[in-house]
């Protein structure tokens, strides 16, 4: 997989509660000015680039009026040769700005994928975690892209809301399932520190579903998607036959991408750099020099390699390709992780896919993060420069 | 000062007090009326010199001061010996008592009698001191002299016409009990050109002269320059300086038979002397050691370790430093599975524990995690022979003894009477044995019960406030070893035993016992990918047993490029949580679920 290109832009109508992104409620910040800062960075960052992936995401990129779309796509084409380069462009959207003028500006942009954020069928769910839209709005903006003839489309989603009932979620998936879209997203939902539902849950005034029960909810979602001809081709992610994410799986197979915008990180395989997190302060910097970098960590060998388990293990089919590990650290997976890769390959929460190639098991599947303790190493250097 | 007086103008006496009843206000009025000290100039409660003793109007160690006073138109030397006032200290208080001819008998007269009150006037009686009622804060709105007049006939036998009124706070009726302490307590006896005698009731340490002694010459004169031997432990000292306190030290050139002062030496430290010991001329004539002289053990033990295990040779120090005016604090290092490097420390009860932690936290500035107290165990083995353990681990295979002994103490425990009811539920909970019921008046009642030590030194006082409201004040004696049926409690995770978790506890405790310290465990030990089992057993036998069920899934929902630092910093910081855990078998076991278990009780 080529290089991937990242736009990040930062602004929600609201804050989910549950939401820990760089994202921020729009309060009539300038948003041609965020145009503007983001073209100068790509200028700066990406200029020659011809990505083979593009994701334009956030935040909620529909928050931009579609002549700002339309610059900014214009803008990024002009100076990376996307639309002739990529196989893949998406953007994301939600249901309640992702209007006929937007998805016209987002197709004639060269826009080929759309990532709709739903998250919830249940009105009351939506109203509860400040979404700003109900379900009919979802179910509308599904049908809306497919009028505007983006023939591929994600759907995210969320289970695991405190009660969030087995039979409920089933009814949900199965009523997205039934759109026929070519990609889902189902993520669990997560109780991030810094977030309002991270507060509410310190304060005692939330607490996150037990754990048998998001099992039960994760393993339903595996063979409800199974079903429905969706694989389950990462922790998360479920595609027809070919309709993987490209974008995605660059970075779970350790790819390198550039990312544009507040906040967005870059990978090469020596460095990780992350942009300013302050959109007043990345504004500024990508205006004045086209680099608003924050932090760049240069990994150490063990560590890099230990990022490709981070994320490669993601993958349950496909795992981690060692030979390319080896041959992007110069290190030998076996040895480096040692005991800690024995016992896990003898318990079968490891297991190889190909000679070399290694995944989890179903159960170390949903166990990941035991596994990756297991395998980090005891120190973990970081080289900040 | 430095005149002398004969015995028959010298007054030997203490006060006996419940705390706050106002011990420390009426000698700071006697030093006031005496003209030892200026009224203005007085600091607030001259006696108390610790911090911590003014705080906590506990009186840790004691003190000898002399006053003149005129009475009936005669000069009289009047040595007021302060006693400590709380249980943990009854060796302590018995030294002070008998430094004395004569006690006050303190009493708030709007509180009434306490429990400890009783038992050392009790202690001041059987010593056949002259014991002399007095009720203070006879100003309170509140006071009620009568109602206390006719406990102190009930309890104590003593006539209430002898019983004296005053307010140490506004001075009123002060003068007669310094009357009454002359005409009434009687001169002391002892010849003094006999072979010296004199007790040692007090030691204190001090920074530039080392070891002062605290003396009551009981027989014959020492004089400033004579070799002196302490009998007990056995060493030769010359008598660098002789001296009273006025309150200030006032040197002088000899102490005789029924007089009170200080006493110098190059005495390096604490350890070198025990309070009740003899010291007599080390040449001359052989002369018996005075009665009541005992070695204090320490009666109730806990583990200290330092929070930050770098701090280790910190609390060594400060433990050391506490030990030079704190004889009776024993410690040794002590390792633990859970918690590292610390002291295994031995206490006179859970008083000078509490104080010992307190003075560590406030003069050392060390964080310090204290494991729940224990007593020790007396083992009788087959040949007769015994051995004091204090640590579970310690205990031999029921096999190889005959008998384990547990300290029991006789409380004395007053309450209102309609406590009754709650503390007798109390103390037969704690496998009390009751003794007998004392009426002190018609709504006061004196319960006394032996209770093992190790029922009583968790929250046994706790207990006692809150089922009396506040009223119910307790008092022991000297513990005493009893044979119980008392076994060691193991506690399984995973199937392998923890040893730090283990304890001693009756038999008919032990399911209970276990059930609790399960809870705490299932409570902190975090959920693995597999089920964990916790049991209690008493040898092979299964008391109590817990599950922790295996985690469902503990996976992350999203991991895109951007979370690539931040996933394996998170990873990282539960990989160092983890680490700090100690395994068993192949359980991690949090230091938390440990400290839960060992630092407090049900």
């Amino acid at each position: 997989m080529g290089p991937g290109l990242y736009v990040h832009l930062p602004w929600c109508v609201r804050k989910c509660r549950y939401c820990d992104f760089h994202s921020h409620a729009w309060r009539d910040q300038d948003l041609t000015r965020t145009v503007d800062a983001l073209l100068c960075e790509a200028e700066r960052r990406a200029g020659g680039m011809r990505p083979k992936t593009v994701f334009v995401g956030g935040g909620t990129p529909t928050l931009l009026p579609a002549p700002e779309l339309r610059r900014l796509l214009d803008g990024l084409d002009a100076v990376t040769s996307f639309r002739a380069s990529a196989v893949e462009v998406t953007c994301e959207a939600n249901p309640e700005s992702f209007d006929d003028v937007r998805a016209e500006a987002l197709r004639a942009g060269g826009v080929d994928r759309i990532s709709l954020g739903v998250q919830s069928l249940d009105d009351a769910t939506l109203a509860r975690w400040d979404r700003v839209h109900d379900a009919d709005a979802a179910r509308a903006a599904f049908r809306r892209a497919r009028e505007h003839g983006f023939v591929r489309v994600n759907v995210d989603l969320i289970f695991g809301w405190p009660g969030h009932d087995a039979e409920a979620w089933r009814t949900e998936l199965e009523e997205v399932l039934g759109w026929e879209p070519e990609h889902v997203s189902c993520y669990e939902l997560m109780v991030e520190p810094d977030t309002a539902l991270g507060r509410a849950a310190r304060r005692g005034r939330f607490a996150p579903a037990d754990d048998r029960h998001r099992r039960r909810l994760f393993d339903l979602t595996r063979e409800v998607c199974a079903a429905h001809g969706f694989g389950g081709y990462e922790v998360s992610a479920f595609a027809r036959a070919g309709e993987a994410c490209a974008h995605n799986l660059n970075y779970w197979r350790s790819g390198e991408w550039v990312g544009l915008g507040v906040g967005a990180t870059s990978r090469s395989e020596l460095e990780l750099r992350t942009n300013l997190t302050d959109p007043a302060a990345w504004t500024e910097a990508a205006l004045a020099t086209g680099d608003p970098v924050g932090e760049v960590e240069r990994p150490d060998p063990r560590t890099r390699l230990f990022d490709r388990f981070l994320m490669g293990l993601r993958l349950p089919e496909e795992g981690v390709d060692l030979a390319r590990a080896r041959d992007a650290t110069g290190l030998d997976p076996e040895r480096v992780f040692g005991d800690a890769w024995r016992t896990l390959l003898d318990d079968g929460r490891l297991e190889r896919a190909a000679p070399d190639r290694i995944r989890v098991g179903e159960e170390g599947l949903r166990h990941l993060d035991t596994v990756l303790l297991e395998l980090l190493p005891d120190e973990t250097r970081v080289h900040e420069v | 000062m430095t005149k002398t007086f004969p015995p028959e103008r010298i007054r030997n006496f203490c006060i006996i007090a419940h705390i706050d009843h106002g011990k420390s206000t009426l000698a700071d009025r006697f030093l006031e009326l005496t003209g030892a000290v200026e009224p203005r100039r007085a600091q607030e409660q001259m006696l108390d010199s610790m911090d911590l003793e003014r705080e906590r109007g506990i009186t840790i160690k004691a003190a000898g001061v002399s006053l003149t006073a005129e009475v009936d138109g005669e000069e009289y030397l009047l040595n007021l010996i302060d006693t400590p006032g709380h249980v943990d200290f009854a060796y302590e208080v018995e030294k002070s008592l008998q430094a004395c001819e004569g006690a006050l008998l303190l009493i708030d007269a709007a509180q009434g009698i306490q429990a400890q009150t009783v038992a050392n006037a009790h202690l001041a009686l059987d010593h056949d001191l002259t014991v002399i009622p007095v009720f203070n804060k006879v100003d309170l709105p509140h006071a009620r002299p009568e109602e206390i007049a006719e406990e102190l006939e009930n309890t104590l036998l003593l006539e209430r016409e002898r019983a004296l009124r005053c307010s140490a706070k506004t001075g009123e009726g002060v003068r007669e009990v310094l009357e009454a302490v002359v005409r009434e307590i009687p001169p002391p006896q002892g010849d003094p050109d006999a072979p010296l005698r004199a007790l040692v009731f007090d030691a204190r340490y001090d920074e530039f002269r080392g070891v002062i002694l605290y003396l009551r010459v009981v027989e014959g004169t020492l004089r400033k320059g004579d070799q002196v031997r302490l009998l007990g432990v056995g060493a030769t000292y010359e008598t660098l300086e002789l001296g009273k306190s006025t309150p200030e030290p006032t040197p002088v050139e000899r102490l005789s038979a029924g007089e009170v002062g200080y006493f110098v030496s190059n005495i390096k430290t604490l350890e070198d002397v025990r309070v009740g010991d003899t010291l007599a001329l080390a040449k001359g004539a052989e002369v018996e050691p005075l009665p009541g002289y005992r070695d204090p053990q320490p009666m109730v033990w806990c583990g200290l370790y330092p929070v930050n295990p770098g701090d280790f040779e910190d609390l060594r120090a400060a433990l050391n430093a506490l030990k030079l005016n704190d004889s009776s604090l024993v410690f040794e290092p002590e390792t633990s599975d859970a918690l590292g490097f610390g002291f295994r420390c031995g206490f006179l009860g859970l008083l000078h524990m509490e104080i010992v932690q307190e003075r560590l936290e406030r003069e050392s500035d060390l964080d310090i995690v204290q494991t729940a107290p224990s007593v020790p165990y007396e083992i009788l083995f087959s040949d007769g022979t015994t051995r004091i353990i204090h640590r579970p681990g310690d205990l031999p295979d029921p096999n190889f003894f005959e008998e384990i002994r547990e300290p029991v103490v006789r409380a004395h425990v007053l309450v209102p009477t309609e406590s009754i009811g709650a503390i007798m539920k109390l103390c037969s909970e704690r496998r009390g044995r009751f003794l007998r019921q004392e009426h002190l008046s018609s709504h006061r009642v004196m319960l006394t019960w032996d209770l093992p030590l190790a029922e009583v030194i968790y929250d046994f006082y706790d207990k006692l406030k809150s089922a009396t409201r506040g009223y119910g004040t307790m008092n022991f004696e000297e513990p005493r070893f009893e044979a119980a049926d008392l076994v060691k409690l193991r506690i399984l995770v995973g199937g392998k035993e923890a040893d730090a978790l283990s304890c001693i506890c009756h038999r008919d405790a032990a399911q209970r016992r276990g059930r609790a310290v399960l809870k705490k465990l299932k409570k902190e030990i975090p959920r693995h990918q597999f089920e964990v089992a916790l049991q209690a057993a008493v040898g092979g036998k299964i008391v109590a047993r817990e599950n922790i069920r295996a985690l469902g899934k503990n996976v992350t929902a999203k991991c895109y490029g951007g979370d690539i630092t931040r996933k394996r910093k998170l990873l990282a910081k539960q990989k160092e949580g983890k680490k700090r855990m100690k395994s068993i078998g192949n359980v991690e076991v949090p230091q938390k679920a440990f400290l839960a278990v060992l630092s407090t009780e049900e």
